[in-house]
């Protein structure tokens, strides 16, 4: 099994971001749903995550909420806000532009 | 919406819990575990493998926490623990800081209550700003009054007024219905409430057609008399009562904070009565008080101008030699009640702000110098990434702790202090009796320490520290370190102003008490006696009671000689009149001027041998003269030397108030103060009185001078006082209590201005150590230096002394030069005492320089003692 990459500096709010975007999710969904989405190749350190949503949250692009998860527990369901969405188009805008000038780059080269 | 708002707020104070959040990580880690037993672990191991993969639980959870900005709440909460930690840590300063403040503000506060009620205190009046007392100023009477000649004319045909009232004034008076009382009665004009703007709280006031003469008599009376006498009953009111043996109907209760314009006690109040027909033919008519309420937008320099010409045309009715000497006065009601307090009152208020001034100082310094030893702190937190507000928010809370608790402190001292300054305050000075903390004076309290300790506060926090300060290298705090300085310099000058105000006071109380008086005060007693107007009616039963009175106290063990007077020296009320009334045979009158007043009392033959007044020409007056047909006099030197210059007083016939009977003079007797113990001697004479039924009246003063000991002799003086008439009312002092109580009102304003005297210098000592102390701490280094290079510790000792000496010169220079300005508004306030007074100057400058030096001196000692090695190594 090949070790999981690193994730590319301020890639992990556009990643969280984006899954939000599909439904509310509590912090290990998230995990799993960034780690299958890669394939196993993008594993977040979940010392990392839950900073991260905490800070989105204090910035007003998510919020959360207590729900119960599955199999009957309290868990903290986050949800993109409206902000959150605005938030989310002009980061996928930025990271397109920047991922398509490295393209660009590499193939020149 | 509602929720989101509730949650956003809730959020803002107190954000996530903690508990929450480990709740998230909880569940986080559960599921992995979950995970890995699902991927076939055995249930250790998942436990484990999820441990690992989540890294440290610890970590996560306060990088959860700092991804928040923290909460008002929580910050102010961090900041505050921050600061009592910080306070913990140096119990000295903090115990300083807030002894310095309590100091501060409570005295502040405490005068500001006394003063407040002086100087800025609401009159119980509607509208008392456009209320002012009206009259004219003669030398007879420091007081404005009106005489009933005039006053009417006045009042129809004055323009700056609304209303223009009069009152005769307050004065004693008997309620003779079952239980008989003296009581204080006051008769005004009708329109004396409305002009004040007030009304009876119950009933009503009385009518123009009651206050005309000979209509039945309705009186208004007190809210503590209603309270007192008739139990706040309300079937009062129209009920007949009996005022000195007259029947009389109450028909009104003033309000409770009902105040008389005079600040005179008044139980009752009744109409004047006057007949304004025969007032306005009177020559003078009815001495009054007169009182107005100014139209809107008029000044009382616009009424003092637009009053000129019935000034004038009361002028025309004064006798001739009286009227360079008349003044026209409006004053407002304020000016009036506060007369001559105010000039005390306004100096205790700035003496009161000096000492907030150097308390402030040497909080501010205080402050500064912790700022200065915190400056690596300040680096270190700064370096951490606290950003700037954060730090000024931290100064602020501890400025804002300590001022709050030094506020607290300091209002039980205000507390305090007020009460003893109401027990040891003299009679006279207004109000004081009724002067209390209140809400406003809280707040000034408040307002005066938080602005102290924000301003300074702010100062360190507001520049980023350095990386120099950092590394501990940086010559440490310079700017603050010249602010000091020149606190320390500000401290040393008020302090020097504070001590010359008081020294001059003190010298002035000091001779005040210490002049000669002109007679011998020990061993006397006195004992004033007022004769009832029911029991003692007739001239006649009042010289038999005297009489009966002196053959007893006579016979009394221990008295040595004994008199009777109708008033007693050195202050308080006697006969006057004006000099140019003494007409002398064979001269006529002098056409102009008054000359001034004259004072005179009635005395039996051995006044001047009981308070061995000297006689210096003639003699005595004998036991012969006593029982003479005709009249005597003796008169001061000053007298004689006034009405007979160059000329022989003895023989001579004077008849004193240009009528009634010729009064020889048989002798001249030794100048006695009789002005009180600061005011100008007035010239003399006493007529004597004889065993006839016309020289007596009802008030009496006994004057015994004996060999025991005065106090004891007063006991036995009351005994045979009552044994003879045990309802009467007596005043017993001995001859040193009255000049003591004379002296009270210089001794409290020498007192409390020597009392703020030394806290301020004692604050200024603090603040002169501290920055020496400081400055000490910070040489150290340097000091190390020069001794390992050979300095002596002399050396090091003087070069200490030498920068605090400089701070000391430098403030006691601009102290003395400000001295010399302020001292001169207090000249009127003086006795004796020039407000340039070399002495007082002098030992004020020499004490404060002293305790300056002195406390330059301690920590200097301590530097050069510093064992060069330590030194060295210091930091």
């Amino acid at each position: 099994m090949p070790q999981p990459s690193e994730l590319l500096q301020g890639t992990l709010d556009l990643l969280i971001l984006r899954t939000l975007a599909l439904e509310p999710m509590h912090g290990w969904g998230i995990s799993q749903r960034i780690q299958q989405g890669s394939k196993d190749v993008l594993q977040v350190g979940q010392g990392s995550l839950y900073p991260a949503l905490h800070r989105l949250e204090a910035k007003g692009w998510i919020r959360s909420q207590w729900a119960t998860s599955d199999n009957n527990r309290r868990a903290r369901f986050y949800s993109l806000t409206r902000a959150g969405k605005k938030r989310l188009e002009t980061e996928l805008a930025h990271w397109q532009r920047i991922s398509g000038a490295i393209a660009l780059i590499l193939e020149r080269i | 919406m509602l929720k989101r708002f509730f949650f956003g707020w809730r959020s803002l104070l107190v954000g996530h819990s903690r508990s929450e959040v480990d709740e998230e990580l909880r569940f986080h880690i559960e599921k992995q575990i979950e995970a890995n037993v699902a991927a076939g672990m055995a249930r250790e191991e998942a436990h484990r493998q999820a441990m690992i993969a989540f890294g440290g639980v610890e970590g996560a959870r306060e990088a959860c926490h700092q991804q928040r900005p923290l909460s008002l709440l929580e910050t102010s909460w961090y900041d505050i623990r921050y600061g009592l930690r910080g306070f913990r840590r140096g119990p000295m300063f903090t115990v300083t800081a807030i002894l310095t403040l309590m100091i501060g503000i409570g005295t502040t506060a405490a005068v500001f209550s006394v003063v407040d009620r002086v100087l800025f205190r609401p009159l119980p009046y509607a509208g008392p700003s456009r209320l002012v007392s009206v009259g004219l100023v003669a030398p007879i009477s420091p007081q404005e009054f009106v005489l009933g000649a005039w006053y009417y004319d006045w009042r129809d045909h004055q323009t700056p007024f609304e209303n223009l009232t009069s009152t005769a004034g307050a004065g004693p008076c008997d309620l003779t219905e079952r239980n008989p009382a003296r009581l204080n009665c006051a008769a005004v004009e009708w329109n004396f409430l409305p002009t004040l703007g007030i009304g009876p709280m119950l009933g009503r006031n009385f009518t123009a057609d009651e206050d005309r003469p000979n209509a039945p008599s309705v009186v208004l009376i007190s809210y503590d008399l209603w309270r007192s006498r008739y139990g706040r009953n309300p079937a009062i009111i129209g009920r007949m009562t009996s005022l000195d043996g007259q029947p009389a109907r109450v028909i009104g209760v003033l309000p409770k904070d009902f105040e008389f314009p005079t600040l005179e006690q008044v139980d009752i109040l009744g109409p004047q009565q006057l007949d304004e027909a025969a007032q306005r033919k009177a020559s003078p008519g009815a001495l009054m008080l007169a009182f107005a309420r100014l139209k809107p937008g008029v000044t009382i320099e616009q009424a003092r101008a637009a009053l000129q010409p019935q000034f004038q045309q009361a002028l025309r009715l004064a006798p001739p030699q009286f009227r360079k000497e008349i003044h026209l006065m409006v004053r407002s009601l304020r000016d009036r009640q506060v007369h001559d307090a105010r000039l005390a009152a306004w100096v205790l208020l700035a003496a009161v702000i000096a000492v907030l001034l150097i308390a402030c100082a040497n909080v501010a310094s205080l402050l500064l110098a912790r700022a200065a030893a915190r400056e690596r702190e300040l680096a270190v937190r700064s370096a951490l990434g606290a950003s700037r507000t954060r730090l000024i928010r931290q100064t602020l809370t501890e400025s804002l702790m300590l001022a709050l608790a030094g506020a607290i402190a300091g209002g039980l001292l205000a507390g305090l202090l007020l009460r003893s300054f109401v027990a040891i305050a003299p009679e006279g000075l207004p109000f004081l009796q009724r002067a209390h903390l209140d809400l406003r004076i809280t707040f000034f309290t408040i307002a005066a320490s938080v602005i102290c300790g924000l301003f300074f506060g702010m100062l360190p926090a507001l520049h980023r520290p350095n990386a120099e300060a950092l590394a501990g290298r940086a010559p440490a705090g310079i700017q603050h370190h010249r602010l000091r300085q020149s606190l320390v310099i500000v401290q040393i000058a008020v302090s020097l102003i504070l001590l010359t105000c008081a020294g001059l006071l003190l010298r002035s109380f000091w001779k005040l008490r210490h002049q000669p008086l002109g007679m011998r005060a020990g061993s006397v007693v006195t004992a004033s006696i007022s004769l009832g107007a029911e029991q003692y009616p007739k001239p006649e039963q009042q010289l038999a009671f005297m009489l009966q009175l002196q053959a007893r106290l006579r016979r009394l063990p221990g008295v040595n000689v004994l008199a009777v007077s109708d008033s007693l020296p050195p202050g308080g009320w006697h006969h006057d009149h004006i000099l140019a009334a003494m007409r002398v045979a064979g001269r006529p009158l002098p056409a102009e001027g008054t000359g001034g007043t004259v004072a005179w009392r009635w005395v039996t033959a051995d006044y001047f041998r009981t308070l061995s007044i000297p006689i210096v020409e003639g003699r005595l007056f004998s036991n012969l003269d006593e029982s003479s047909n005709a009249h005597f006099m003796i008169v001061s030197k000053l007298l004689a030397e006034r009405l007979f210059p160059g000329q022989n007083p003895i023989g001579r016939q004077v008849q004193p108030g240009l009528e009634g009977p010729w009064y020889t003079v048989v002798g001249v007797a030794g100048n006695v103060k009789n002005g009180g113990l600061a005011g100008d001697d007035e010239p003399e004479y006493y007529r004597l009185r004889r065993n006839r039924p016309d020289d007596w009246s009802r008030d009496s003063a006994v004057i015994l001078q004996t060999s025991l000991p005065p106090s004891a002799m007063a006991g036995w003086v009351r005994a045979e006082i009552a044994a003879l008439d045990p309802t009467l009312p007596i005043k017993l002092q001995t001859m040193n209590q009255r000049v003591s109580e004379l002296a009270g009102r210089p001794r409290f304003e020498a007192a409390l201005l020597g009392l703020f005297a030394l806290v301020g210098v004692l604050l200024a000592a603090i603040g002169i150590y501290g920055v020496i102390a400081f400055m000490v701490a910070q040489r150290t280094q340097e000091i190390g230096v020069r001794m390992a290079l050979g300095a002596t510790r002399a050396d090091i000792l003087q070069l200490m002394l030498a920068s605090g000496a400089r701070l000391i010169a430098i403030g006691a220079a601009v102290g003395l030069v400000a001295s010399l300005l302020i001292a001169r508004t207090m000249a009127s306030l003086l006795f004796g005492v020039g407000p340039a007074d070399p002495v007082a100057f002098a030992a004020v400058t020499v004490l404060l320089m002293g305790v300056a030096i002195v406390a330059t001196w301690i920590p200097a000692r301590s530097a050069a003692k510093v064992d060069p090695l330590i030194a060295l190594r210091y930091q």
